[in-house]
């Protein structure tokens, strides 16, 4: 049996649990599973086993913490001091931070133990964790290892799911890069308001959307993961300042709105669909009320939308790499810019070079006004219509991947546009900065399938506690 | 003849203790000493701005007479160089802080302001053995992030004077607003330069102000006499060889440069409340032209000596603390000419020439006491000035104080006219002859120790007086 989160740290306080002891055995786990699933890029053995025994003479002190022993994993693109983090990419081998992540220094002073950095899509550009960097392997989904454990937080959810361990993850969604991984995985992956959670120290994908959220294996964990973690942090100027506090209600009579243009979209898998009515059903019986709703703007904008703000916004977070400062180096030749072409070329893979590429032609004078800028204003459109829905709703509902977790092979048919489409359910609520939350609602052929749930900004009270009442019905 | 057509666009350093961006700060002396992850732009760091270099750049434009924009915000200018932290600059595009503003010359021509804002220096590029020969370069990143204000003109400048009269002007606004500091901060100009009816030509990098009439002197010569030639002018940006004194063709410009600006993701909207500005308003200093208006209603100065003493913030504080101490109009006088033309002649700041107020008030005081002449004193201050010795040291070592009262000066004249019996008859014949052969004996009684202009004074007297 492997205990929730608020129960470990109750053994670990009573000290029927011993950090040491836990740590090295999840790290034993870790290293074994990654050997077949790729879920880390990093596994810190010497640093978590360090950080064990420092933790343990901290207690015999008398230090505690809402973490306690908890083990971790950090995705690849949050920082943690002395330990490599690259983001996925070739081209940050060897950068080891010289700071914490604001979400990293907060778990350690909760008493968290940092176990690894865990594997995903380069700077976070996939939908399946396929995208990984030159020289990575892809990391495999849990219940079947053909398949695609989501991405781009893939690592993260992967081994959520496969751990026997007590163990949360702090993940990153940029477009649905936590709920998608959550909903193929079987977990439950929290996406905060952006801005609730201070992005400083996050390797940048697309900074207008970038949030750090949670993953645990049930609401609870990932609550508590996620109310640790929030906050104002003057070190990250777009970090809001005046937050409600987090915490569960007793409100069960909600009313969800369920946009049309998704359940009926052509993308949707039949047996999803299925499950997600079952669903809807169960909980309708249990004192929700649902409507059908139309979202015109966000089913046929929003793609679009977040691909040219996104990539935008990469090409020049990406800019900085170029074998200069840190990460990788190549022998010096040439001028500057052939130096610095020769390390991008050899070290960013295949989808990062795309998105540059598509990046840099969005914001080129000529075309920056009918791609960029144009977007910049779809935003604002778009997030409206959802402020409309939620004038009368509290949340949106649907399932969260139009489909099961894809085989490999299939993935590899998609055209670059087909597999861009595959973010529809999840990228609206990412463009428009609101929270949501994906929970596991069923299996079809043993394959798990995720709900999400959106709420308006700064409302994940509403929306977590919602996801722990219909958790207790699934 | 066609009018030449100038526009500039001046960059140059704010004075805050901190970076732009972070907390490193922008005075160090080990190249890469004063570094963090944010101005080195490493993964991960965020950019957090620095209220201070907004306060400056603001009230830059309020000097400037710009409206505030009440809402602006930052942009990603993206270029691939080794010197770009990021490789990409934070600077201000679509929205600056300030638009608009105007700069009066003294002829009370305006040159209108385009606009203000505020953007990140890069890192400095060191190349050890020359740009051309260095096989290689290292980079200093403690310039990485200080803050620039860019000023951009409209091209209402005529004339390569003009702009050094602008200029002057722009440098002393800054520095009353404690924003730059003459002989430290750094000033860095491109000018589009034209005459009227041909293409425009741009250069680039000008740096230093007096470079900047030197280079477009150089470019409005060149222009003309490719026009008279009946050539064509290329439109190209050229660069500046400070040591030659000429510009040469760096690029033609067949297109604009493509940076693919993007609105600063990481960094809010600044709203510019009325709060705001109106605590800014109240902060700001007396200017200029505000100040030369007081001095002549205060100390009763001309208006040409007031606007001298004012053109330079440093000078115009100089003078009004000996103001203190000393009757205005002398100290105007002295200031003006002895003490601004020992600066000029040795191309020295007054900070750099290390004058201190209460020694030239002393020597001020000395010179209205009688006790030092004005020829020795202007010696005694070009003495303080290159061997910082400190005036009366100077005088006293050197012997030149004069000790003597009136009334020794007196007796001493007495004496001389008692020893020439026939001198007031000479005198009647041929005053003058008689006026310098006695003063000349007095001061030899004296041994040189009188000021010249009270022994006249008394020798005059005397003789008069004994002519009846």
């Amino acid at each position: 049996m492997i205990l929730q989160l608020s129960d470990f740290v109750n053994q670990v306080k009573a000290g029927q649990i011993s950090i040491s002891e836990n740590t090295y055995s999840i790290i034993e786990e870790a290293k074994k599973v990654n050997k077949k699933y790729n879920y880390f890029t990093t596994i810190c053995e010497d640093f978590a086993l360090a950080e064990a025994e420092r933790l343990e003479r901290e207690v015999r002190k008398g230090f505690s913490g809402l973490l306690l022993g908890v083990p971790v994993s950090i995705k690849d693109c949050i920082c943690v001091k002395g330990v490599e983090s690259k983001a996925g990419s070739k081209i940050l081998e060897g950068y080891k931070p010289n700071f914490d992540a604001t979400v990293v220094a907060k778990v350690r002073a909760e008493g968290a133990i940092i176990i690894g950095k865990t594997s995903q899509d380069e700077f976070g550009f996939g939908t399946f964790g396929k995208n990984v960097g030159v020289d990575f392997e892809i990391p495999k989904n849990p219940f079947d290892e053909s398949r695609s454990c989501g991405g781009s937080s893939s690592g993260s959810a992967g081994f959520t799911a496969i751990s026997k361990h007590t163990h949360v993850s702090i993940a990153e969604s940029t477009g649905g890069s936590i709920a998608c991984p959550s909903s193929f995985c079987g977990i439950v992956g929290i996406t905060p308001t952006y801005g609730r959670v201070s992005r400083f120290g996050l390797i940048d994908y697309a900074c207008s959307l970038d949030k750090i959220g949670s993953m645990g294996k049930n609401v609870n964990d990932a609550f508590l993961l996620q109310k640790i973690i929030s906050g104002y942090d003057e070190r990250d100027s777009t970090s809001i300042r005046d937050q409600p506090d987090i915490s569960i209600l007793k409100r069960k009579n909600y009313e969800i709105a369920i946009p049309k243009e998704l359940v009926e979209s052509d993308l949707a898998d039949k047996k999803v669909l299925d499950i997600f009515w079952n669903c809807i059903h169960k909980m309708e019986s249990e004192g929700f009320s649902y409507k059908e709703v139309s979202l015109p703007l966000n089913s046929k904008y929003s793609i679009p939308t977040y691909y040219l703000i996104a990539v935008s916004e990469a090409s020049t977070n990406l800019a900085k790499f170029c074998g200069l400062r840190y990460g990788k180096h190549e022998v010096l030749k040439g001028y500057f810019d052939d130096y610095f072409s020769d390390v991008r070329s050899n070290n960013l893979g295949k989808e990062a070079k795309r998105r540059i590429i598509l990046g840099t032609f969005a914001r080129m004078s000529g075309f920056r006004d009918a791609f960029y800028l144009r977007a910049m204003k779809a935003r604002t459109l778009l997030i409206d219509e959802y402020k409309r829905i939620f004038s009368k709703f509290d949340f949106v509902v649907h399932p969260t991947m139009p489909i099961l977790p894809p085989k490999f092979e299939d993935i590899s048919k998609f055209t670059p546009v087909q597999d861009y489409f595959m973010d529809l359910f999840t990228v609206p609520a990412n463009l428009s900065g609101l929270p949501h939350i994906s929970l596991n609602m069923g299996f079809v052929n043993n394959l798990p399938c995720g709900i999400m749930l959106t709420a308006d900004f700064l409302r994940e009270s509403e929306l977590i506690s919602a996801a722990s009442f219909l958790e207790g019905l699934l | 003849m066609n009018k030449v057509v100038i526009g500039l666009e001046v960059h140059t350093q704010l004075n805050t203790n901190s970076k732009l961006f972070c907390s490193c700060s922008t005075k160090s002396d080990l190249p890469n000493s004063s570094v963090c992850e944010v101005c080195l732009g490493f993964p991960g760091s965020k950019p957090k701005i620095n209220k201070k270099a907004l306060d400056y750049g603001l009230k830059v434009a309020l000097a400037l007479n710009c409206e505030i924009n009440k809402e602006f915000y930052f942009s990603r200018k993206t270029y691939f160089y080794p010197d770009l932290a990021k490789n990409f600059q934070i600077t201000q595009y679509e929205v600056p802080l300030g638009k608009n503003g105007i700069v009066f010359l003294d002829s009370g021509k305006k040159v209108r302001i385009r606009r203000i804002h505020l953007e990140e220096d890069p890192a400095s590029l060191v190349h050890s053995a020359g740009i051309s020969t260095s096989s290689y370069c290292l980079i200093d990143y403690n310039r990485s992030g200080i803050p620039l204000v860019e000023i951009v003109t409209e091209p209402d400048i005529n004339s390569p004077s003009e702009a050094r009269e602008f200029l002057n002007k722009l440098i002393t606004i800054l520095e009353y607003l404690g924003v730059f500091v003459v002989g430290e901060s750094v000033l860095k100009c491109d000018a589009n330069i034209s005459i009227e009816g041909y293409e425009r030509v741009e250069i680039k990098n000008i740096n230093g102000f007096k470079n900047v009439e030197v280079a477009l002197t150089y470019e409005e010569k060149r222009q003309r006499e490719l026009i008279s030639k009946g050539e064509k002018i290329s439109r190209e940006t050229r660069g500046f060889d400070d040591k030659e004194k000429i510009t040469y063709s760096m690029r033609t410009k067949e297109t604009e440069e493509d940076y693919g600006y993007i609105a600063e993701p990481d960094l809010p909207i600044i709203e510019v409340s009325e709060d705001w500005l109106k605590e800014l308003k109240r902060e700001m200093p007396e200017l200029p032209e505000q100040k030369a208006k007081r001095f002549v209603e205060q100390y009763k100065i001309t208006n040409y000596d007031a606007k001298v003493l004012c053109s330079n913030y440093s000078i115009s504080l100089l003078y009004e603390d000996i103001c203190k101490e000393v009757e205005p109009t002398f100290a105007a006088k002295f200031v003006t000419r002895e003490i601004m033309g020992v600066l000029n002649y040795n191309d020295l700041t007054l900070k750099q020439s290390g004058i201190e107020a209460k020694e030239i008030i002393e020597l001020l005081r000395l010179v209205n006491e009688n006790r030092v002449s004005e020829k020795n004193a202007k010696q005694a201050l070009i003495r303080y000035v290159l061997d910082k010795i400190k005036p009366r040291e100077f005088l006293a070592k050197e012997n030149l104080l004069i000790d003597k009262s009136e009334e020794d000066i007196y007796n001493a004249v007495k004496i001389v006219l008692a020893n020439h019996k026939n001198i007031f008859e000479d005198y009647k014949q041929k005053p003058d002859k008689v006026i310098n052969f006695v003063v000349g004996q007095t001061m030899r009684h004296l041994r040189g120790k009188a000021e010249p202009r009270i022994v006249q004074k008394l020798v005059r007297e005397l003789l008069e007086k004994g002519k009846m």
